[in-house]
């Protein structure tokens, strides 16, 4: 709805004469007037000028009011167009079946026609803060986005890390994250959660975990001490019923020894420079929930070459295909063979690409880590 | 009848009004063919929808008596009967009439 634009309403109702008092009133006020006079007429000019607003006669022969109101309802072109609608004073039940059927308000017949005027203007206004709402919110939620891409280091920043990364937001306030924590030369640390939820609280989250991460991944605690002090904190700050899947994935590549926290994750994926590729299954609580909470640990004696990915359960799972990561996770072993050959830094685009194709359109947020040792 | 009231009671002007009179007879006698092809037919329904479309832009305009004539021939056809319609049509033809010669 543009400053200068005429606001427009569609009136529709299959007599003339109402058709024709409704345009008068309300075009020298200043609103441009679309009419119909049928349902399947009037749903078409919706769908086509997208006006501000229907006025809806309920009564109509053939298609009648409730028909058009819930098909404009169903389609998202026209479902947000707020609609009243025009009944007989003594109708309850019609009114309650619109109210129902998506109309925010409804007038009366025989109506006044300052009446019409009066709802007119005060759902135009709603509907305009209402959008203004919506449009100041998604302006927020795309500058967490960045913010929140931003928290995502990036492999050319952190050459010894030696990995490769495809990172995904489904939403604006995505629910995955991950971060590289260089806890020596030598030693480097790698943490993928993926959060329950995807609203601007989850987003927040990841910078929390950032911070705990940067605080208690060091050389002085063991993986597992690090992952149990940050559940701790984790189980004091969330908000009641949020928690984390997380894997924390650490590296020292003197003594080549690798140790994996699972914490109701889906399983890393090893593909050894000889052997074929396998899944570290361990099972885990999941991190934030409760106090006492019991991580799966491995911990692996690992070659140089070898590779190692760690993903978010968006990689595996298909709500659509009923598939979870407990069976995706396995099915998925063939295509991480094909990635042998590609270099690790491009191995988690081109395994996307193999099983969304270019034009990614996941179902939920993804992180693809690879990690070379 | 004073349709200089009826117009500011509306909110619209005069000219507009005239307009939305002679709409009103044009409609109001196509919906009065449709009563009597419903009577001719005996389909009460259709005789109380052409009644229920008269009854409503009659009150939208301010034309009472006209709108409460409509409204009881559409309750009473809504309910199957069609008794007296010919004197309801009468009158509602008396009435119309009046309003062009206004």
């Amino acid at each position: 709805m543009g400053n200068k634009q005429p606001y427009t309403v569609l009136v529709v109702d299959d007599n003339l004469l109402n058709l024709k008092l409704i345009e008068k009133s309300l075009s020298k006020e200043g609103y441009l007037i679309f009419s119909a006079d049928n349902g399947p007429d009037a749903r078409s000019i919706a769908l086509d000028k997208l006006p501000d607003l229907i006025l809806l006669d309920i009564e109509m022969p053939g298609e009648n009011g409730f028909d058009v109101i819930k098909k404009l309802k169903d389609d998202a072109a026209t479902n947000s167009i707020p609609v009243i609608f025009l009944t007989g004073v003594s109708e309850v039940d019609a009114k309650l079946k619109g109210f129902d059927l998506g109309a925010v308000d409804y007038i009366t017949k025989p109506f006044h026609p300052l009446e019409v005027l009066a709802r007119v203007r005060i759902h135009l206004k709603l509907s305009i803060a209402t959008n203004s709402l919506i449009q100041d919110q998604a302006a927020k939620l795309r500058q967490v986005t960045k913010a929140q891409v931003a928290m995502m280091p990036l492999p050319e920043d952190h050459p010894h890390a030696k990995f490769g990364v495809y990172y995904k937001a489904l939403q604006e306030a995505g629910g995955d994250f991950y971060d590289i924590l260089n806890i020596s030369d030598k030693i480097t640390g790698y943490f993928v959660a993926d959060s329950s939820g995807h609203d601007i609280e989850t987003s927040y989250m990841t910078a929390s975990v950032k911070a705990l991460l940067a605080q208690n991944c060091t050389p002085v605690y063991s993986p597992a001490e690090s992952m149990k002090m940050i559940n701790d904190v984790l189980v004091e700050i969330l908000p009641q019923g949020k928690y984390l899947t997380a894997c924390y994935m650490h590296i020292n590549r003197t003594t080549l020894k690798l140790t994996i926290i699972n914490a109701g994750h889906p399983p890393v994926v090893c593909l050894p420079v000889k052997g074929d590729p396998f899944l570290i299954k361990s099972e885990g609580d999941v991190c934030g929930m409760f106090s006492d909470a019991h991580f799966g640990i491995e911990n692996l004696n690992v070659n140089k070459g070898d590779r190692f990915f760690i993903y978010s359960d968006g990689l595996v799972e298909s709500a659509e295909d009923k598939i979870t990561w407990v069976s995706g996770a396995d099915g998925l072993l063939p295509v991480y063979e094909t990635l042998r050959d590609v270099p690790y830094d491009r191995a988690p685009k081109e395994m996307i690409s193999q099983l969304f194709g270019n034009n990614c359109c996941p179902e939920d947020d993804i992180v693809l880590l690879c990690i070379e040792v | 009848m004073d349709f200089k009231y009826l117009a500011s009671k509306i909110g619209i002007d005069d000219e507009d009004f005239m307009e939305l009179v002679e709409l009103f007879i044009t409609t109001t006698l196509s919906d009065l063919d449709k009563i009597k092809q419903g009577m001719a037919a005996h389909h009460p329904a259709d005789v109380g929808a052409a009644a229920h479309s008269i009854k409503g832009a009659a009150g939208n305009m301010g034309f009472e008596a006209i709108s409460e004539l409509a409204k009881r021939m559409e309750l009473q056809a809504k309910a199957g009967s069609l008794e007296n319609f010919d004197a309801y049509i009468l009158d509602l033809e008396a009435q119309v009439n009046q309003l062009s010669t206004n």
